[in-house]
């Protein structure tokens, strides 16, 4: 996928392929020589056609703009179809810019008012965006969007237990976006957490006791059993992860579920978010959680074939039951731990069903009652492709700058991490001064305000600066000068899209038929002078 | 269909009538005025025709008899206004005879009389082939070409362009025996134009059977000739009878 080709490549809808394969058979046995079906493809793209080819360059011509979160509105170049059909053929379109930004939330809230910030944090992380070959079909079900929904899950099951407050440790859950794209998400929030940035308010990196991040688990059935695999980078100060999870294991045993490290053999961490915290502090504590061992799982990774199909809710139930047992260990720090009130954590399966039903499927897609009880959107079809920054990034965007599974996720952990549930009151003025969020501003009149600790992140790459009206690029670090762990990715500039079929007529042909037009007038014309003769002639005889 | 290919088209439907206008109306103004009176009342007729029957669409093309109701009725109102369109030329004729007489030039001769006739024919003609020929040409202009299932030897634009030149011939000679046979009361003649006219109008149908074209649009241009040949003999008849009268 990361080759460059120098043709466009489009994916059409089931209809609109049968279409053309019927059109290619009637190309093969035509019975006419003078006719050929023809395709005309209508896209273009404006690095292509300035003839800025590397984001450096078209970031400067203004020809393309930086991938990750937030933007205002659609730009003027480029137009938002949703289905552009021409003739027979359909092309279906998301189009347009969807924007996004990182969600985190504490649970609890974490009390601003106090400057007694000294609770360690256990960090959760997982990502909501995908990629595939085709910007608009980028589901991403196994990877990652199956770790995103255990999270989510995972948050519902930890919500209803009580006495957080009263925990060791604080819980952080925290959803990066752009992960796809050469981590630029983990990296700019990384980047916001050491700048102490107003959208990182409340967490500091001393206080950062461990990550636990969720990769992909929608696969991990094996014939009946979930299993799910710890990878690591540092054994030793990862050794309470996995005592924790080894507890939560036991607590499971009747379902099936077993978790076991990765194989010693192959050593460290997968591509994932921790690569970023690694980075940065090479003795950062911390696990993946994955539904494979030494091989992917999943054969559709980065491709647009990864939809719902791909994946098995019970694997995605398991690992979310096992993840909140998991924190739920880690954050009580072994203190007053029982088995009852382990046990007493559940996940709800019928919210997985009903997340994979609303963020994989376009039926009911984003029109489904969850997502509809949060937000406002025009669109059905989910998708997660990061989008592109329009603008300029700020830690407090406009809801209407934000993305449609960003929005939701932001919603979804602000209302199951709020506390205490039912104290809730009209969304006002000073609602943030409370220590509050509004919640389902979009959908229930001003909202709701309720006492959360729930912030968007922006997410762009660590080597873009946004000055004056336009992106500037920051030079590599100088132990990394190819940019490798630094990419800056950037989408062209577009027009609308499309396609469309027909058939055409050989060029003599239709010089032929010119020729014919032009004999009939001229025969014509011979034979009304003759007649006028004749008649003028026989006229005179008499 | 190409630039190229679309003039061709128009030229095969509407070619002879333009050599026709250049030759022959061309030369004289009263007959450009009624050409183009014609080719008005003619549209008009067309217009008012497909208003009426608007009404009744979407006409189920499985069947045949729906479709030859409306040719039957189209073809039925034509005549009429046929009849009609005779009558305002006789009065127009008589004005102008009367005129004639108070200047003391001579009336309108016999050969005067047959080309109005013929342009007035001609403006029918010109007529259909804008309504049913060129309309279908001017927006279809691009790259790509169309056929149709039925007829799928040769493009659409072809066909409607060799049938709109068979019915510009059947319509401009018509008119010219159709005003000869009602000045002499020749019932042979006032029967003939609408029959012929009819009988094209039916032709058109056979298109609809599965390749009916090739055998359709053959039938059509023997209308045509048909048409063609007994204006011929009957306007060979009349000047050489109106020759002999003028000499005796």
């Amino acid at each position: 996928m990361w080759k460059s080709y120098n043709f466009p490549v489009f994916l059409l809808s089931e209809s609109s392929t049968s279409t053309l394969q019927e059109i290619a058979m009637k190309n093969e046995k035509t019975e006419r020589a003078y006719t050929t079906n023809v395709a005309e493809f209508d896209v273009v793209m404006q690095t292509t056609k300035v003839g800025t080819h590397d984001s450096e360059s078209c970031l400067k011509e203004e020809t393309c703009l930086p991938l990750g979160g937030y933007s205002r509105k659609k730009m003027s170049f480029a137009n938002r179809s949703d289905v552009y059909s021409y003739g027979d053929i359909t092309i279906l379109l998301r189009g347009g810019m969807l924007r996004g930004g990182s969600v985190w939330s504490a649970l609890p809230p974490i009390d601003r008012l106090s400057s007694n910030q000294s609770k360690p944090i256990i960090l959760a992380v997982a990502s909501m965006d995908a990629q595939s070959f085709f910007r608009d079909k980028s589901l991403g079900a196994d990877s990652p969007i199956s770790g995103m929904i255990s999270l989510l899950a995972a948050v519902d099951a930890l919500s209803h237990v009580d006495g957080l407050d009263d925990l060791n440790r604080q819980l952080v859950f925290l959803v990066f976006t752009g992960e796809a794209w050469g981590y630029l998400g983990s990296r700019r929030f990384l980047l916001e957490l050491d700048q102490q940035s107003d959208a990182v308010h409340g967490l500091k990196s001393t206080l950062m006791h461990l990550v636990m991040e969720i990769g992909s688990t929608g696969r991990g059935l094996n014939q009946g059993n979930k299993t799910f695999f710890a990878h690591t980078e540092v054994s030793s100060a990862s050794n309470e992860t996995l005592d924790a999870l080894k507890l939560a294991q036991e607590s499971l045993k009747s379902d099936g579920v077993t978790i076991s490290t990765a194989n010693s053999s192959n050593p460290g961490v997968p591509p994932s978010s921790m690569m970023a915290f690694l980075r940065k502090n090479s003795s950062t504590s911390g696990i993946v959680l994955e539904d494979f061992d030494t091989i992917f799982a999943n054969k559709f990774y980065h491709s647009h074939l990864d939809d719902s199909a791909n994946i098995n809710s019970s694997a995605i139930v398991a690992a979310a039951s096992l993840v909140a047992r998991t924190l739920y260990v880690l954050a009580s720090d072994n203190k007053n731990l029982t088995s009852s009130a382990l046990s007493a954590i559940n996940v709800n399966a019928s919210l997985v069903e009903e997340l994979i039903s609303c963020m994989l499927d376009c039926n009911p897609g984003l029109s489904c009652e969850l997502v509809k009880s949060y937000i406002s959107t025009t669109n059905t079809c989910p998708n997660h492709y990061v989008g592109v920054v329009l603008g300029e990034p700020s830690s407090t965007p406009h809801p209407n700058q934000v993305d449609d599974i960003s929005r939701f996720v932001w919603n979804f952990l602000a209302d199951r991490t709020s506390t205490p549930k039912g104290d809730t009151s009209v969304c006002s003025q000073d609602c943030g001064k409370k220590g509050g969020v509004c919640i389902r501003a979009e959908t229930d009149g001003k909202g709701v305000c309720v006492i959360s600790t729930t912030r968007y992140v922006p997410a762009y790459s660590t080597r873009l600066k946004f000055d004056s009206g336009t992106w500037q690029l920051l030079p590599p670090n100088s132990s990394d000068p190819m940019g490798m762990l630094d990419p800056v990715w950037t989408e062209s500039n577009w027009n609308t899209i499309g396609l469309r079929v027909y058939t055409v007529q050989d060029a003599a042909y239709d010089r032929l038929v010119l020729l014919g037009g032009i004999t009939v007038t001229v025969l014509a014309y011979l034979a009304i002078l003759l007649t006028r003769a004749y008649i003028t002639k026989a006229l005179k005889q008499d | 269909m190409t630039v190229a290919a679309g003039i061709g088209y128009a030229l095969v439907a509407l070619g002879p009538s333009l050599t026709l206008f250049v030759s022959v109306i061309s030369k004289k103004p009263f007959l450009i005025l009624t050409l183009l009176s014609s080719t008005l009342v003619w549209l008009i007729s067309l217009i008012i025709l497909s208003g009426i029957w608007r009404a009744f669409l979407p006409l189920n093309s499985k069947t045949w008899w729906p479709l030859a109701i409306l040719i039957f009725t189209s073809v039925a109102f034509q005549e009429g206004l046929r009849l009609l369109f005779w009558k305002v030329y006789k009065r127009l004729e008589d004005i102008l005879d009367a005129f004639a007489d108070r200047v003391s030039k001579p009336r309108l001769y016999l050969t005067d009389k047959m080309q109005i006739a013929l342009a007035g024919g001609l403006g029918h003609g010109v007529a259909h082939a804008v309504f049913f020929c060129l309309s279908l040409l001017t927006p279809a202009f691009g790259p790509a070409t169309y056929f149709v299932d039925r007829c799928s030897q040769i493009p659409f634009f072809l066909v409607s362009a060799i049938i709109a030149l068979a019915f510009v011939t059947v319509h401009t000679f018509s008119m010219v025996i159709a005003f000869n046979g009602y000045s002499e009361g020749n019932k042979v003649d006032q029967v003939f134009v609408p029959s012929v006219h009819l009988a094209a109008g039916m032709m058109t149908l056979i298109n609809f059977a599965s390749g009916g074209c090739i055998i359709g649009i053959p039938l059509l241009f023997l209308m045509a000739i048909l048409t063609l040949m007994h204006c011929g003999r009957m306007v060979w008849r009349r000047l050489t009878e109106n020759q002999r009268q003028g000499n005796s």
